[in-house]
């Protein structure tokens, strides 16, 4: 199987990117884990969280019949030392913020979580891959850091050879659920997308992940698979692609301006011409099956109306808004999508707004992006586990406010640095409420963030995985990930 | 002063002067770093962690320090043979570059051998039909190997070789579902040593794709220089006085002209080499050839100044070892020179 991306790390508590995370879902299990479908059902736990003490308390019972890679047995104790590495030495601790005060383990098969505040999202957040358990034993010299070229955990697979561009995953003989479909895998890495699609092309590996190939190898990809050449198995869209407005300065100050600018884009047009029809359009900040996601709260294109707002707006009719869009020129993607916008704005709108293009290397964008240099930026987001919280609180989140400016916070971070009165306080409401109050919450606060258009949503990105004919067609999980245990030969 | 002084002094001149010249890179690549935007806590991190998780991070790699601070640190702990961690992952970068380099020299040594070869032989026919066809095919041949955009050339063998014909792999160092054999990390000296001969194979295949494309790309230098050295070297009066003492015409161009041609060759050469040793990027890039250029382009994205710091003074080390062992051999071989 090949992807792209060097694995620098196995150690769950510094994971990040797409490659190992695929990895460590094979290699380890967490508490819940989301189908396709989007249900939440018991991996390791053995049955869903007991809420009690009015949401602050979460008890979960767990399975009693797991064992680690090294032969030790899970537990509680087990679970708790995981989790509480992870929250002292975890990169993306944040993802849990300040919601987990205490881990305990009452008894040994019994998991209790003390929270500071009640979390409806807290499931979703028990299956991120980076909270799945690793054995105390194994990482006793490493509990205070990382261990990168080893993992030691109780998943369908162990780790029998591990190199930065080569790993070698075989069935583990005890494990507790379903043994894997295969007798074992190999990963490697290559470092372009030409190398991805011509390995799959030439049949020299059997399965592709699809994060890092270019939009025109993917469209052959899938064309392929329309003909029967290879299986193209897709996952749930947990990726969007969106716009940031630098919203505290003029003259993107003007929400006038940005809510023209919102309706400025002709996001059909862009998926035909970018992707040809594989990046669909989103007109929400939550992905679509998500709670909160099949709203549309984002207006459509209409030049019509747009010409209104910026006429409002003191442009149009001689003067031109001249708007600084830059895009990571690193992604192919979002350099394409840059050059259409330019040219559909041309069409539609070239008296009144003229985009300036400056492609800039993603590490320096997001190095920049929170001290508020780029007026307008293209960037896409995968929340951490899939739930709405995971996307709103990221993008809208503000610690500090004044007015309609964020001044510290997530918003901040992202480069907006906007907010609405009562928009944090619904936020964080969301995220207690369950059910409809919960979806009712989730719409008010999308419903703000359109009007308030900060964020121009553009695309959602599906996960695809491409096998050949000789295997069944590769499955994903709730999370987005291929599940490597069920990749087998077709008979 | 006797010959063997002089060259005695002049190579103590050159390995004095190498380390100021280390210094120098060395305090180059510190500043620039530093001068690039990027952080390396938020490549670490993610620019969404929060404040203090970041200041934390900060002041365990030492970020927090001053930048003199920081300096002299990194000037100590070089001296000292320390090169750092990594900071992506902590990984010590002299591993790092033990792993990465080795990748790196299989792939460059075999294109400068597939180079010198091509290159000479095709240069050395050019000659023997000299204002022909064959010279007229040899000089286009040396200009256009030159001028052909690298990862282009790499780009179609890749398509035509391994994804059309699928006669080689498309990228990669070895094939996935192999052990690679413990050593030294020369896959092909670890197989033969090991008696490994289907890593062997797996290895070599790895090889040819990426080995040949460079080479032949780098042939045309070696062409060129042999062209215009052999033919000065054929209207030289020692050749005229050969010819005139009756040797057959083969023994002037082997005996006489060749070898005074080849000494030119010899200082391209080491240039070649040193230029591989961490220039092959977009070869390594295209192939997956999972190299210290390779490497080195992935640190610069994540802002990891200790691999970025030690890659670059390891392969400027490299670099001047190269180029002060060819000034000498030239030195040994040619009386004429003089320092």
């Amino acid at each position: 199987m090949a992807s792209a991306g060097r694995i620098t790390s196995l150690d769950p508590a510094q994971a990040s990117t797409f490659g190992a995370l695929q990895l460590l879902s094979a290699l380890g299990d967490t508490l819940y884990k989301r189908t396709a479908e989007g249900q939440l059902t018991p991996a390791l736990a053995s049955a869903l969280p007991e809420i009690s003490d009015g949401g602050l308390t979460v008890t979960i019972p767990l399975r009693e019949d797991v064992l680690f890679h090294d032969g030790t047995r899970f537990d509680a104790e087990a679970m708790a030392f995981s989790l509480r590495r992870f929250l002292e030495i975890g990169t993306l601790s944040y993802v849990v913020g300040d919601r987990i005060t205490a881990v305990e383990a009452p008894e040994t098969y019994r998991l209790r979580l003390r929270l500071s505040r009640p979390s409806s999202s807290l499931e979703n957040l028990l299956t991120a891959t980076n909270l799945t358990p690793v054995s105390p034993r194994a990482y006793q010299d490493h509990q205070d850091r990382f261990l990168n070229d080893r993992f030691i955990g109780t998943g369908p697979y162990k780790l029998t050879s591990f190199r930065a561009v080569q790993q070698r995953l075989e069935p583990f003989k005890q494990y507790w659920g379903p043994s894997p479909s295969n007798a074992g895998l190999d990963l490697i890495y290559l470092s372009n997308s030409t190398a991805l699609f011509g390995a799959m092309r030439s049949g020299e590996v059997d399965v592709l992940l699809s994060d890092s190939i270019d939009e025109d190898q993917r469209l052959a990809l899938n064309r392929m698979a329309g003909e029967g050449r290879l299986r193209e198995g897709q996952g749930p869209a947990l990726v969007i692609g969106y716009i940031t407005l630098l919203s505290n300065t003029p003259p993107l100050q003007n929400p006038v301006l940005r809510r023209a600018l919102a309706l400025s884009l002709d996001r059909d047009l862009i998926n035909e011409r970018v992707s040809h029809g594989l990046r669909p359009p989103l007109l929400s900040l939550v992905p679509p099956g998500l709670p909160g996601g099949d709203v549309e709260p984002w207006p459509r294109h209409d030049a019509a109306r747009a010409r209104n707002l910026f006429i409002q707006a003191g442009y149009c009719n001689g003067k031109v808004f001249d708007l600084p869009f830059t895009y990571r020129s690193n992604v192919p993607a979002d350099r394409l999508m840059a050059l259409t916008w330019q040219a559909q704005i041309k069409r539609d709108l070239a008296d009144c707004l003229s985009l300036k293009l400056d492609g800039v290397e993603s590490t320096t964008v997001y190095r920049q992006l929170g001290e508020g240099a780029f007026q307008a930026v293209m960037l896409d987001w995968r929340g951490a586990y899939p739930d709405p919280e995971a996307y709103l609180a990221p993008l809208l989140s503000c610690r500090e406010s004044q007015g309609s400016f964020c001044k510290r916070g997530e918003a901040a971070i992202s480069g907006s640095f906007w907010t609405a009165p009562g928009l944090e306080r619904i936020l964080l409401q969301s995220d207690r409420s369950l059910g409809d109050a919960r979806q009712r919450d989730l719409e008010r606060v999308e419903q703000m963030a359109a009007q308030g258009a900060a964020y121009i949503p553009v695309w959602l990105v599906t996960p695809r995985a491409w096998g050949s004919t000789a295997l069944a067609t590769p499955e994903f999980d709730g999370n987005g990930q291929v599940v490597l245990a069920r990749l087998q030969e077709v008979r | 002063m006797g010959r063997s002084r002089e060259l005695l002094r002049y190579t103590g001149t050159r390995l004095a002067l190498a380390p100021v010249m280390l210094w120098l890179i060395a305090t180059l690549v510190f500043l620039l770093l530093r001068v690039a935007p990027g952080d390396p806590v938020d490549a670490v991190l993610g620019s969404r962690a929060p404040e203090a998780a970041k200041a934390a991070l900060r002041a365990r790699l030492g970020l927090d320090q001053s930048l003199a601070q920081q300096y002299l640190d990194f000037l100590g702990g070089l001296l000292h043979g320390d090169l750092g961690q990594a900071l992506i992952n902590q990984e010590p970068v002299s591993r790092i570059i033990r792993q990465a380099l080795p990748a790196s020299l299989e792939l460059s040594v075999t294109a400068l051998l597939i180079s010198a070869v091509t290159g000479l032989a095709v240069g050395f026919t050019a000659i023997a039909r000299s204002e022909g066809k064959l010279d007229l095919a040899g000089r286009f041949y040396g200009i256009g190997t030159y001028a052909l955009p690298p990862f282009w050339v790499a780009m179609l063998a890749q398509l035509l070789f391994a994804v059309t014909l699928g006669w080689l792999p498309v990228g990669g160092r070895f094939p996935p579902g192999m052990i690679a054999p413990d050593g030294s990390g020369f896959l092909i000296a670890d197989s033969v040593i090991s008696g490994n001969w289907a890593a062997l194979q797996g290895a070599l295949r790895h090889l040819v794709l990426p080995a040949c494309t460079l080479g032949l790309l780098l042939s045309g230098v070696f062409t060129n220089a042999l062209r215009l050295n052999l033919n000065r070297s054929l209207r030289s009066d020692y050749v005229e006085a050969a010819r005139s003492r009756g040797l057959s015409e083969t023994q002037v161009v082997l005996r006489h002209a060749l070898p005074n041609a080849l000494l030119p060759v010899l200082t391209i050469a080491g240039i070649t080499v040193a230029s591989l040793i961490g220039g092959a990027l977009l070869i390594e890039v295209t192939f997956s050839w999972p190299g210290i250029a390779l490497r080195l382009q992935e640190s610069i994205n994540q802002r990891d100044y200790p691999v970025v710091q030690g890659i670059v003074v390891v392969v400027a080390a490299l670099v001047v070892l190269v180029s002060v062992t060819v000034d000498l051999l030239v030195a040994l071989l040619d009386p004429r020179v003089r320092y």
